[in-house]
């Protein structure tokens, strides 16, 4: 009995080696604000834990969850099943995965552009090279200059597999480091268009989104998104490798209640409840 | 008159510096022109320059190249033991050092077709592990095919990277059917993407030599094996149901005439000396199937249960069963059905440590037992004897590439008849002292 104590107590400690008071956050860059924003909070309210919070993409994210190098792994983007297998091998498990908020994928243009609305057609029309001349589309005659994510991107993985669907980006798309760089380059470019994060939304102009061309458009508002009108709407994930314990769940449980959900609306994303 | 000359002065003056102002700001304006346009140069330059590295980096992203090394010392109970865990010990000798792998592998991935090759660096030399091309189809992206070297596409445990695997080697099962893993033919594969509602199933075909995958084909008949797989991912309720059925259909070609076949009721080998034999094709055929479990425990971590079971005919020689080869002496062939098993469960602790127990079996001729062996009269022979192994290890990952495995083989075999007196026998009348402990060090890049 003594010697089963020993064995158990030994596994447990370091069972729950992972659980200790710093938590490191990696991941996605369309929800590294909303994660700072969270972890300020959360640190404020409980000093003993620290929660270390570093962007880089949801695919980085992924791959560091895989690595061991985080605790969570933030994505804007649901995980693959090669990377479930890669969970699998490693830790025998599948992965947890929990819906942290919603966000609505805006499509961005210049403020000079008199292109007002798009519908998901038109929008993989000109993301995959089909439609080259804003004039194709109601605007000028000038050629369309795409911005997009980089490929580690969960955004850029989102907007492929639902927008293009599954479709290949043109050759000539830009990859840009992070939705802001998107932003800053369609702010600064007259005949630019990019997509990213509706939180991300500032210093352009929204595209309206038609499901096709008899639906009307839609912004991503919190109330189109959550109404589901707005057609390019996702979830945002938290990911952890095994079932959270300890400080990791505390941290990840208070992120869903009310207080955790308040600063999604804060930050321009949407609640899940 | 006097005012007059002084007005024309003045304006003569005031038009003179305006003009000059005039010339000052054109100048101005066309250096500042000149320096815009050269900045634009600069800028245009520096946007080519980008997209020319860009071009050169994208490019260089295809290029993969991962590897790993396996060092490792192992001590026997005894010396000069036949040894499944990394190979027999030279006579005379229980413990050593080696470098079990020392892969390098380069992946070019052009997203629908792949350049894998693949090489081993050992004590014993440089080998090669996979070289080999697949194309996928651009439309639906589920089938593919792939020609080279290439690992057998049946069961779980050939696809189960050595890098991986929480225990240091294969099972016997496995080393024995399938030595070295790969082999040269053609694959097809059917891998639903995962927005298809087939995503959980997925289909392997092969068309392989029959030989090794460093050996050069010897007949004219080729092998046919395949797998049929299930994927249930329940995220849900974290837990993951995997398995399997797979078939290997092929035939070798004896260059004796001496066939020796078993009678289950005699419970010994009747020879078939018929002079066809030489040059005949005989049966390889294994069936098998496959399962695999994952669950997370909470606190703990995930466990794992992977199970196996493989049943058919195997043409072997007097001395091995392993795959008949005809080589450039004459040697009889022996055809056993045979049958082998394993379980293995993995359990995660935390991140960084992994508890192994793993029990496997493998008898390679189920129409006898140990008792029929060394009767007098009956040409059974050592290999013909079942064996049992119950591996228990400890794997303790340091970080992302460095991890360290403790691993204890225990051996069991089958015991022959206690009255024999063949001397090849002899030694197993008892349980050879064979066991085995591995400590390895790997790293992974």
């Amino acid at each position: 009995m003594k010697w089963m104590s020993i064995v158990v107590g030994f596994l447990l400690s370091i069972g729950v080696g992972v659980a200790a008071e710093t938590i490191t956050v990696k991941g996605s860059d369309t929800m590294v604000i909303l994660a700072q924003r969270w972890a300020e909070l959360y640190m404020l309210k409980h000093p003993d834990v620290t929660i270390q919070v570093t962007g880089g993409g949801s695919g980085t994210g992924i791959s560091a969850l895989i690595n061991g190098t985080t605790d969570i792994c933030n994505s804007s983007r649901p995980m693959k099943q090669s990377e479930r297998d890669k969970l699998k091998q490693r830790y025998n498990t599948l992965g947890v995965e929990i819906k942290s908020a919603r966000d609505g994928l805006a499509v961005y243009v210049n403020e000079s552009n008199p292109v007002k609305e798009l519908t998901l057609a038109q929008i993989k029309a000109i993301y995959t090279g089909k439609i080259t001349n804003w004039k194709e589309l109601g605007g000028p005659d000038a050629k369309i200059i795409l911005y997009s994510r980089e490929n580690n991107s969960g955004t850029y993985v989102y907007f492929k597999d639902n927008v293009l669907e599954g479709e290949d980006y043109a050759a000539a798309t830009q990859s840009m480091p992070g939705t802001a760089a998107v932003v800053n380059a369609v702010a600064k470019d007259k005949f630019g268009i990019g997509y990213g994060g509706a939180a991300y939304g500032k210093g352009i102009r929204f595209v309206k989104v038609k499901k096709d061309v008899k639906s009307a458009g839609f912004e991503p508002t919190p109330e189109n998104v959550k109404s589901g009108n707005y057609p390019i709407s996702r979830y945002l994930y938290l990911y952890t490798r095994s079932r959270p314990s300890g400080a990791l769940k505390q941290y990840i449980d208070w992120i869903l209640s009310d207080e955790g959900q308040q600063i999604v609306s804060k930050v321009g994303y949407f609640p899940i409840r | 008159m006097r005012i007059a000359c002084i007005a024309f002065c003045l304006f003569v003056g005031t038009f003179g510096l305006l003009a000059q102002e005039k010339a000052e700001q054109d100048s101005l304006y066309t250096e500042l022109k000149e320096k815009l346009a050269e900045l634009k140069g600069q800028v245009d330059g520096l946007n080519e320059s980008y997209l020319e590295t860009k071009t050169t980096v994208d490019a260089l992203k295809k290029i993969k190249v991962t590897g790993y090394i396996q060092s490792q010392f192992q001590t026997a109970e005894s010396d000069g033991i036949g040894s499944f865990a990394g190979g027999n010990f030279p006579s005379g000798v229980h413990s050593r050092f080696q470098v079990r792998r020392g892969r390098v592998k380069f992946n070019y991935d052009n997203d629908l077709t792949q350049y894998v090759l693949q090489i081993d660096v050992t004590q014993n030399g440089v080998g090669i592990k996979d070289a080999y091309a697949t194309i996928k189809e651009p439309w639906m992206k589920t089938l593919s095919l792939t020609g080279g070297i290439f690992d057998r596409p049946f069961g779980f445990e050939i696809s189960y990277s050595s890098s991986n695997r929480e225990s240091p080697e294969r099972t016997r099962l496995y080393q024995t059917l399938f030595p070295g893993e790969r082999e040269l033919g053609a694959k097809l594969e059917v891998t639903p993407p995962e927005t298809s509602p087939l995503s959980f199933v997925n289909l392997k075909l092969g068309v392989l030599n029959g030989v090794l995958n460093t050996a050069n084909e010897n007949d004219n008949y080729k092998d046919l094996l395949g797998r049929a797989g299930v994927q249930i991912p329940l995220v849900e309720q974290g837990l993951a149901i995997d398995g399997g059925v797979s078939l290997y259909s092929g035939k070798v070609r004896s260059n004796s005439r001496a066939l020796y076949k078993m009678d289950s009721g005699l419970k010994n080998y009747v020879i078939d000396s018929t002079s066809s034999n030489v040059g005949g094709y005989f049966d390889r055929t294994y069936v098998g199937g496959d399962a695999q479990i994952y669950y997370d425990l909470p606190v703990l971590g995930g466990l794992s249960l992977r199970g196996e079971f493989i049943t058919g005919k195997q043409p072997g020689t007097s001395g091995s069963s392993q795959f008949y080869n005809p080589g450039g002496t004459v040697t009889p062939l022996y055809h056993r059905n045979f049958a082998g098993w394993y379980v293995n469960y993995i359990q995660n602790i935390g991140l960084q440590h992994q508890f192994v127990l793993r029990y496997d079996e493998y008898d390679p001729n189920t129409d006898v037992q140990g008792s029929d062996i060394g009767i007098a009269g009956k040409n059974l022979t050592a290999a013909d004897l079942k064996y049992t192994t119950l591996g228990i290890g400890w794997v303790y990952h340091w970080d992302a590439n460095v991890k360290f495995t403790l691993y204890y083989d225990l051996v069991t075999n089958e015991t022959v008849n206690a009255f024999t007196t063949t001397t090849a026998l002899l030694p197993f009348k008892e349980d050879l002292k064979d066991n085995v402990l591995t400590i390895r060090m790997q790293y992974k890049f």
